[in-house]
C-alpha cells in the first residue's frame, strides 16, 4: 500500500518531468516567419557532385554547365517576384565580374517566373550580363535541393557543391566563402 | 430453433459472405497517385503544410518535379527516394518507426494499458469483506468564526497582487523589435501624414525608404506622387515609367507620367494623357485632364 | 488614454480574481456565507467584460496608439471585422477568454437552487486561480492596451484569413466556449480530491456543465473543420494538424468523461480514474493552448511567437504536477464490488472511455513527438496525417462498433443479443453493396458498415423508446457521430482532383466534372490584390464557378479563395493556384468530394443532441434526493 504510493508517485513526477522536458524545448524554437536574411544568409557545408543544370537561358541560348568543369561555378536560386533577390543580383554581377578572371561562373536558376519580368528586372537592375536558365516549373531548382529564394550554391572545381545558402548573399559573404575556393 | 431464427441467421451469414467478398475486393493495394505522394511530403518552406496542401511557390515546383518523375516512369519509391536525398529525411510527412520513432508506438500503448488496469482494478478484485477502513473523507466543515489571521494574510495577499500590477513595468511596444512589415506600415503612415502636412520632400525620402523594402506598385505611385507635388518631375516620371513597365495596364501611373511630362515640359505629355483619357475615361481625374489638354 | 483606461481595468480584474479565489478559499475552508464571495466573481466579470469592451472601443474608433489596435487594426476595415478583430490575434482573444472564464464562474457560482453541492466552494475557488492565473497572463506577457509611439495613422488589418468570411463571428467564440467550459469538470475533479468526497448534487452537476462544454467544442471543431474547408481552400477539412489536434484532445476526453459518468450514474460516487478525466480535459485545453499559443509548434493555424511561453508552461507543469500529486495522495484501494456481466452497460461504456483515452494519447503523442525528437536529438522530425490515419482511424472504427451495442444496453443485464441482428444485417449489406459497386478500401469500406450499423441501431432504439424520445438526445448525438463518420470516409475514399495550367478556352476534368477557363480577372481593391478566375463547369456539374486569389501587400500574404458548388452527391471545389500577370492563364485544382455535407450535418446532429441532453430537466427522482444524504468517498465505487 505504502509501496505503491511512493511508485506511484515517482512515475507521476517522471511524467511531469518528461512533459516538462518536451514542452519546453518549444519555447525556444524561434517561429517559422523570422527572416534569417537580417543577418546574412544562413549557410551551410555540403558534399557531394553538383547535379545536373541544363536548360534553356533567359535569352534562349541552350546551356550546359557541363561546360563550366574547371570553374567554381556559383548557382543561385532567384525570381523576379523575390524582394531579397533584387537586393542580392548586383552583388552577384559584380563577383562575376570581378573574379571571373580568377575562373568564377555565376549562373542562375529564375524559378517559376515570367522571363518577361524577369529580363526587365535584370535591364532594370543594370546586370543583363548574368546568365540564367529559365526554370518555369522550378523543377532544376527543387533537383538542386532548394527550398525558397534566394539561395546559393557553390560548386567548386572539381564539380563538387561546397557551400549552401538560404537568403541573400553579400560582398563579404563572397568574399569569405568563395574567394578561398578560387585560390585552391 | 424456429424457422424465423434460422432465416434471420442464413440472412446474416449470406450477408457476411458478401461482405467479406468486398473487403478482399478493397484489400488490394492502391495506386499511388501524384497527389498521394505530395501529401506524404512536406512543404520545405512552410509551416506544417505537405506539399499537396502548400500554395508556396516551392511547393509548386515540388508538385511539377513529381508529375515529370512519375511520367519519366520512376516509382512512387523512387520518387520519395529523390526528395529524402535532397531534402534530408524530415522531409517525409510520416516519420520513420525506428529509434526514437517507437515511441508513436509505445507511449500510446503504455498508456491504454495504464488507463485500462486502472479503469478495470475494481473489477478483479473479488469481494472480500470491508474495504480497509481509512478515512481520507474529512468531516464537513464545521461552523467556525471565520479566523482573522486567515482574514489579514487574504488582505495582504490581495495587497501584494495589487502592488506587482501597478508597480510592473509597461513598455511601449516601440522596444520590441516590430517586424518589417509593420515598419514599412508605420512608415506609409508617416509617409502619408507629411504629405497630408504639404511635406512632399519629405513625405517622398519617406517612401523611397519605403519601396527598397517592398517595390509595390501602390507604394511606387505614392512615391511618383510625391516626388511630383515636390516638383521633381524628372524623378516623378522615371518612378511613374517603372511602374507603367511591370504593369502597363495601371491608369494610375499614365496619369502620374504624363502629369510629370507636362511639367517637366516634355513634348510626349499630351500623347501620355490622351492615352490616360483613353484608358480611364471615366476616372475622376479625367475631367481635369482634358481642361489641360484643351489648354494652350 | 483609453489604452491606459484598458491596462487599469485589467489590472482591476486582476485583483478581483485573488479576491474571489482567496473568498471563495474562504466559503470552503470557513464555512461562511458565500455573499461576499459571489459579489467578487460578479466584480471579475464586470472587469473582464470592460477590458473587452475598452478594446473594442479602441478598435471602433480607430485609435492606433493602442498597440493592439496598431498591429491588428485598420481605417480599410469594414465594422463587421473590426469588431470580430478582438480575437482575430492572440492578446485580444485572451481578453475574450478572459470573459468566457469569468461568466462561466458566474454561472457556476449563481444563486438558484441545485446548483450549490458542497463541493462547489472548493471548485469555485480552483476556476478563481484559473481565472487569476489568466489575468495575470494577460495583463503582465501579453497588454493589448501598451502604448505605441509614435502613433501610426493606419494599421495593417487583421490577418486577411480572418476577414473571409462572416463566421469568424462565430467560430472563435464557440470554440473558446467549449474550451473553458472544460474548467467546470476540471474545478469539480480538483474540488472532489481537495475535499476527499463527491456528492450526488457535484457529480450530477460536472456531468451537465461537461455536456454544455461538449456540445459548444462539437459545434466548435465541426466549424473548424468547415473553416479549414471553405476559407483556408487547401481543399481538405482536417489535416491533423497541431492546433485541430489541440481541439480535438479535450473533446475525445470529454466525450470518455461522460461516458464514465452516465456508466455510473445512479451513484454519487466517482472512480479515482473519473476524477482524472474530469481533470485532463481542461488541462490538455491548456497544453493545446501552450502548444498552439507559444509557437512551440508549426501550424497554419497557429499565431506566431510570444512571451507567453514560459508563463504558460509554467502553469501548466503546475497543473498537471498539482493534479497528479493529488491523485496520488487520494489514491486508496478501490472498494469491491461484484462484477457486471461483460455486455452490460458499465462494461461497455467503460470500454469506449478506454479507447477514447486511447486515441487522446495517440493525438497527443503524435502532436508532441517533434517536440520530444527536438528535446533528445535536437533535430526536426514532423509528424503528419500518415500516422495518424494509420494509428487512430482504426481504434476510431473499434469505438464505433461499440457505440452500435449501445441502444441495447440495460444498466444492470448482459444486453440481449437477439436485437443486435438487424443492425449487423444492415452494416454487412452497406459493405457489401458499396464495396462490390466500388473499391473504395478496407478502412472506409468498414466505415461504412459499422455506420450503418450503428444508424439502424439508433433507428430501432428510437422506435423502441417513441414515449420517453424527449429525453433521448444521446440518440441524435451518437447518430450525428455514425454520420460523421460515413462522410469522412466517403470523402477520402471517392474524392478525385486534378490540377493543371490552363489557357483561356481549354479544359481540366475531374472526374466527371469538367472546367473551362472563361476569362481572369484582375482588380485592384482597397488593400488586395484579386485576380478572379472564371470557369464554366459541364459534365456531372452544371454552371459557373469563380475561385479567385488574392493578395494583400500589407501583410504580403496570398490567399486563394475556393468555389464550392454544393449538390446532394457532394461538391465541385475549385481554387486558383496561380494566374498569370497577363490574365490569359490560370493554375487550377478542380476537385470533386462527395458528400463532405454528410460531415457538418452529423457535426451539427451531435452537438443539438448534446445540448437536449444538456437541457434536459433532470428527473424529479434525482432532484429529491437531498445533497447531503448522497456523500460518498472519492474512490469508492
Amino acid at each position: 500500500m505504502r509501496r505503491g504510493r511512493v511508485l506511484s508517485a515517482l512515475l507521476a513526477a517522471a511524467a511531469v518531468t518528461a512533459l516538462g522536458v518536451t514542452l519546453a524545448s518549444g519555447v525556444g524554437r524561434p517561429s517559422g516567419d523570422a527572416a534569417p536574411t537580417a543577418a546574412g544568409p544562413v549557410t551551410q557545408a555540403r558534399s557531394g557532385t553538383a547535379p545536373a543544370l541544363t536548360g534553356t537561358t533567359l535569352t534562349g541560348a541552350t546551356f550546359d554547365a557541363a561546360a563550366l568543369r574547371g570553374k567554381v561555378v556559383l548557382v543561385n536560386v532567384w525570381a523576379s517576384w523575390c524582394d531579397p533577390c533584387r537586393q542580392e543580383l548586383p552583388v552577384l554581377a559584380a563577383a562575376q565580374r570581378r573574379w571571373a578572371a580568377r575562373g568564377l561562373a555565376v549562373v542562375g536558376i529564375d524559378i517559376r517566373d515570367n522571363a518577361e519580368s524577369a529580363r526587365a528586372l535584370l535591364s532594370g537592375l543594370g546586370v543583363q550580363d548574368l546568365q540564367s536558365i529559365a526554370d518555369p516549373q522550378g523543377t532544376t531548382a527543387v533537383a538542386w535541393g532548394a527550398r525558397g529564394v534566394p539561395e546559393t550554391f557553390v560548386v567548386d572545381r572539381s564539380g563538387q557543391v561546397r557551400w549552401w545558402a538560404q537568403g541573400a548573399v553579400d560582398a563579404a559573404w563572397m568574399e569569405q566563402r568563395v574567394s578561398p575556393l578560387m585560390s585552391s | 430453433m424456429t424457422l424465423r431464427r434460422f432465416l434471420t441467421l442464413g440472412l446474416l451469414v449470406v450477408l457476411l459472405g458478401a461482405a467479406g467478398t468486398a473487403v478482399w475486393r478493397s484489400a488490394g493495394p492502391r495506386p499511388e497517385s501524384a497527389h498521394s505522394i505530395a501529401e506524404q511530403l512536406l512543404c520545405p518552406t512552410c509551416q506544417g503544410e505537405s506539399v499537396a496542401q502548400s500554395q508556396s511557390p516551392m511547393a509548386a515546383a515540388m508538385r511539377d518535379t513529381i508529375d515529370q518523375q512519375l511520367a519519366a516512369g520512376r516509382t512512387p519509391e523512387q520518387v520519395r527516394r529523390f526528395f529524402v536525398d535532397r531534402y534530408g529525411p524530415d522531409v517525409l510527412a510520416e516519420p520513420s518507426y525506428r529509434g526514437l520513432g517507437l515511441l508513436l508506438w509505445l507511449l500510446p500503448g503504455l498508456t491504454v494499458a495504464l488507463v485500462a488496469g486502472l479503469a478495470l482494478r475494481r473489477r478483479r478484485r473479488k469481494p472480500d469483506g470491508p474495504s480497509p477502513a481509512e478515512a481520507p473523507a474529512e468531516a464537513p466543515p464545521a461552523r467556525r468564526r471565520p479566523s482573522r489571521a486567515w482574514d489579514a494574510v487574504a488582505v495582504a495577499v490581495i495587497a501584494l497582487v495589487a502592488a506587482v500590477a501597478v508597480a510592473s513595468p509597461h513598455r511601449a511596444s516601440d522596444t520590441r523589435p516590430a517586424p518589417t512589415a509593420d515598419r514599412n506600415t508605420s512608415l506609409q503612415s508617416l509617409a502619408q501624414s507629411l504629405e497630408d502636412q504639404g511635406r512632399y520632400a519629405e513625405a517622398a525620402e519617406v517612401y523611397r525608404d519605403v519601396v527598397t523594402q517592398r517595390p509595390d506598385d501602390r507604394t511606387r505611385l505614392k512615391l511618383a506622387f510625391a516626388l511630383l507635388r515636390a516638383e521633381r518631375a524628372t524623378e516623378a516620371a522615371i518612378t511613374a515609367e517603372q511602374v507603367l513597365h511591370d504593369s502597363p495596364t495601371s491608369t494610375d501611373a499614365l496619369l502620374i507620367l504624363g502629369l510629370a511630362q507636362r511639367a517637366s515640359g516634355s513634348p510626349a505629355a499630351t500623347a501620355t494623357l490622351r492615352r490616360f483619357l483613353k484608358a480611364a475615361p471615366a476616372d475622376p481625374a479625367a475631367a481635369e485632364v482634358r481642361r489641360l489638354l484643351a489648354a494652350p | 488614454m483609453i489604452g491606459q483606461a484598458g491596462s487599469v481595468v485589467l489590472g482591476a480584474g486582476l485583483v478581483a480574481a485573488v479576491a474571489t479565489t482567496l473568498l471563495w478559499s474562504r466559503v470552503a475552508l470557513l464555512g461562511v456565507s458565500a455573499r461576499p464571495a459571489r459579489a467578487a466573481t460578479w466584480t471579475t466579470l464586470a472587469m473582464a467584460a470592460a477590458a473587452c469592451g475598452v478594446l473594442e472601443a479602441a478598435l471602433i474608433g480607430h485609435d492606433f496608439s493602442v498597440r493592439y489596435v496598431a498591429e491588428n487594426g485598420g481605417r480599410d476595415v469594414p465594422l463587421y471585422y473590426t469588431v470580430t478583430s478582438l480575437w482575430a490575434a492572440l492578446d485580444g482573444s485572451l481578453l475574450l477568454w478572459l470573459l468566457i472564464l469569468a461568466g462561466c464562474a458566474v454561472a457556476m457560482g449563481g444563486r438558484r437552487p441545485g446548483r450549490a453541492g458542497p463541493l462547489r466552494p472548493y471548485a469555485m475557488a480552483v476556476a478563481g486561480a484559473a481565472t487569476v492565473f489568466f489575468f495575470a497572463l494577460t495583463y503582465f506577457a501579453a497588454n493589448p492596451f501598451t502604448a505605441v509611439s509614435p502613433v501610426p495613422a493606419d494599421g495593417p488589418g487583421p490577418n486577411p484569413l480572418l476577414r473571409e468570411h462572416p463566421a469568424m463571428g462565430v467560430h472563435p467564440p464557440l470554440l473558446y466556449a467549449g474550451y473553458i467550459g472544460m474548467v467546470v469538470p476540471f474545478a469539480y475533479g480538483v474540488a472532489a480530491l481537495l475535499a476527499g468526497r463527491t456528492d450526488r448534487l457535484s457529480v450530477a452537476l460536472m456531468r451537465r456543465w461537461t455536456l454544455i462544454a461538449w456540445a459548444l467544442l462539437t459545434a466548435g471543431i465541426t466549424m473548424g473543420a468547415w473553416w479549414s474547408y471553405a476559407v483556408l481552400g487547401w481543399g481538405g477539412y482536417w489535416a491533423w494538424d497541431p492546433v485541430e489536434n489541440a481541439s480535438l484532445l479535450p473533446w475525445l476526453t470529454a466525450t470518455a468523461l461522460l461516458h464514465t459518468l452516465a456508466a455510473r450514474r445512479r451513484t454519487g460516487a466517482l472512480h479515482p480514474w473519473t476524477v482524472a478525466l474530469a481533470c485532463s480535459s481542461f488541462l490538455l485545453v491548456l497544453i493545446g493552448t501552450f502548444l498552439t499559443r507559444s509557437g512551440a509548434v508549426a501550424s497554419v493555424h497557429a499565431f506566431t511567437t510570444s512571451p507567453l511561453g514560459p508563463m504558460l508552461l509554467g502553469f501548466v507543469l503546475a497543473s498537471v504536477a498539482g493534479v497528479l500529486g493529488l491523485l496520488v495522495w487520494r489514491s486508496r484501494e478501490p472498494d469491491s464490488v461484484p462484477a457486471s456481466p461483460l455486455l452490460a452497460r458499465e462494461s461497455v461504456m467503460t470500454g469506449n472511455a478506454v479507447l477514447m483515452v486511447a486515441l487522446a494519447a495517440i493525438v497527443l503523442t503524435g502532436t508532441l513527438f517533434p517536440l520530444l525528437v527536438q528535446a533528445v536529438q535536437g533535430d526536426a522530425a514532423s509528424v503528419g496525417p500518415g500516422y495518424f490515419n494509420r494509428s487512430a482511424v482504426p481504434v476510431a472504427l473499434v469505438v464505433l462498433l461499440l457505440m452500435g451495442v449501445a441502444p441495447l444496453l440495460r444498466a444492470d443485464r448482459a444486453a440481449d443479443l437477439r436485437r443486435l441482428a438487424m443492425p449487423a444485417a444492415a452494416g454487412l449489406g452497406a459493405a457489401a453493396v458499396v464495396g462490390l459497386l466500388s473499391r473504395p478500401g478496407v478502412l472506409p469500406l468498414t466505415a461504412f458498415a459499422l455506420g450503418a450499423y450503428v444508424l439502424t441501431g439508433l433507428l430501432q432504439a428510437a422506435v423502441r423508446q417513441r414515449r420517453s424520445l424527449r429525453r433521448s438526445g444521446w440518440l441524435l448525438a451518437h447518430a450525428g457521430i455514425a454520420v460523421v463518420a460515413v462522410g469522412v470516409a466517403a470523402s477520402s475514399a471517392y474524392t478525385v482532383s486534378t490540377e493543371q495550367q490552363l489557357k483561356v478556352g481549354e479544359t481540366v476534368t475531374a472526374g466527371d466534372v469538367t472546367a473551362r477557363l472563361v476569362r481572369v480577372d484582375r482588380t485592384a481593391g482597397r488593400g488586395d490584390m484579386s485576380s478572379r478566375v472564371h470557369l464554366e463547369l459541364g459534365g456531372g456539374a452544371d454552371g459557373r464557378s469563380e475561385p479567385a486569389l488574392r493578395y494583400y501587400p500589407a501583410r504580403d500574404l496570398t490567399v486563394s479563395v475556393p468555389a464550392i458548388r454544393s449538390h446532394i452527391s457532394g461538391d465541385v471545389y475549385a481554387t486558383v493556384l496561380a494566374a498569370t500577370p497577363d490574365g490569359t492563364a490560370a493554375t487550377v485544382r478542380l476537385a470533386v468530394n462527395p458528400l463532405v455535407w454528410l460531415v457538418w450535418l452529423g457535426g451539427a446532429l451531435t452537438a443539438l443532441g448534446a445540448t437536449a441532453a444538456a437541457l434536459r430537466p433532470p428527473s424529479r427522482r434525482r432532484a429529491r434526493i437531498p445533497a447531503a444524504d448522497a456523500e460518498a468517498p472519492v474512490g469508492a465505487a
